[in-house]
């Protein structure tokens, strides 16, 4: 009896999980920041990021029959998310010339972001340069190593998550995540 | 414990990969949990400042059309479809009726013209002569009669 409750429990779980796509409005806006915000990072450019970020939830919205509840809907649609990135970066390389100055972000506007806190110039200045530091290395990592650092310590999924958004296993997200942390390290300073 | 966290050691902390004996480490090693607590300061720093600004760079989720009423809007236009079959399915025999009717009337004009102009063939002599004819056919029997006589 036990396994039919199980199989039971799962079934009832993932029909919750895909149910969550009958108010996809309410999946836009829950999710929205998140990709924007990955996709953001990633490509560093304002307009490609709404773009992609766009198209993200128009696939998700188009292929929504095809979600069987397998993962979260997050992890569905980071998918979506890490996928088009993958695939504009791939164009990017090609039409590099077709890239506008205009729409490149500042790369030190991030670091002047921190939220206001009861801290002393001086210690907001040295969390500034670590902020800078952190953006300036994560923009120079390989692609996955960028993609699985932004999953894991922007967007706080943990590894099986980022695994699964990838297409990858989870002892290559930890191999990818490990060497990219040890370069943000050896940036700041704390690696000897 | 003599020696501290390698950077390898660290980074693989914070990367996720964990054991007991390293946990133990960094519970009596300040200077080991100084350094983890640094970085992972930073990567918290990081995480919530771009997130901040992020959040201020016109990323807000729209509403977009295709989302919110693309499903009624498909089942408008389906219905909407429906209703125009509809019509057209009605308007067939309507209009078949009035061709039909109309091909009636043709036929009847057609009918009537070729009457007239089987009329107009069919006389000896041109319509304008027809005058005359009356006049010739008189005089020749104007002509007869005092013979008889």
């Amino acid at each position: 009896m036990q396994p039919v409750a199980a199989s039971g429990f799962l079934t009832a779980t993932f029909e919750s999980t895909a149910a969550e796509l009958d108010d996809f409005d309410a999946v836009v806006r829950l999710h929205w920041p998140a990709v924007f915000r990955f996709a953001l990072a990633s490509l560093r450019d304002r307009d490609a990021a709404q773009t992609l970020t766009q198209d993200c939830f128009m696939n998700a919205w188009r292929g929504r029959g095809t979600f069987r509840g397998g993962s979260t809907v997050k992890t569905w649609i980071m998918r979506i998310a890490v996928n088009l990135v993958r695939d504009h970066a791939r164009n990017r390389r090609l039409q590099f010339w077709k890239r506008t100055a205009a729409h490149a972000l500042d790369i030190h506007e991030a670091g002047e972001r921190i939220p206001d806190e009861q801290i002393s110039s001086e210690a907001r200045v040295l969390r500034n340069e670590q902020v800078r530091t952190v953006w300036e290395v994560s923009g120079a990592l390989p692609e996955k190593q960028r993609t699985v650092f932004l999953l894991r310590f922007v967007e706080d999924m943990d590894l099986l998550e980022i695994a699964a958004a990838m297409g990858l296993k989870e002892g290559t997200v930890k191999v990818h995540l490990f060497r990219a942390v040890q370069a943000v390290r050896e940036r700041l300073g704390g690696a000897q | 414990m003599s020696s501290h966290l390698s950077s390898v050691e660290i980074s693989e902390w914070a990367a996720g990969t964990r054991t007991r004996e390293r946990e133990n480490h960094l519970h009596e090693c300040a200077a080991c949990r100084g350094e983890l607590t640094r970085l992972q300061g930073a990567l918290s720093e990081f995480r919530d400042s771009l997130r901040s600004w992020s959040a201020g760079q016109d990323g807000a989720a729209p509403r977009p059309v295709w989302l919110t009423e693309g499903p009624r809007g498909v089942h408008r236009l389906r219905w909407a479809l429906v209703a125009v079959v509809m019509v057209l399915l009605a308007a067939i025999p309507i209009y078949r009726s009035r061709e039909r009717q109309r091909q009636a009337d043709t036929s009847l004009e057609d009918a009537v013209l070729l009457e007239q102009i089987d009329a107009g063939v069919s006389r000896s002599v041109p319509a304008t002569m027809e005058p005359l004819t009356g006049v010739v056919s008189s005089g020749s029997a104007d002509e007869q009669s005092p013979r008889k006589k």
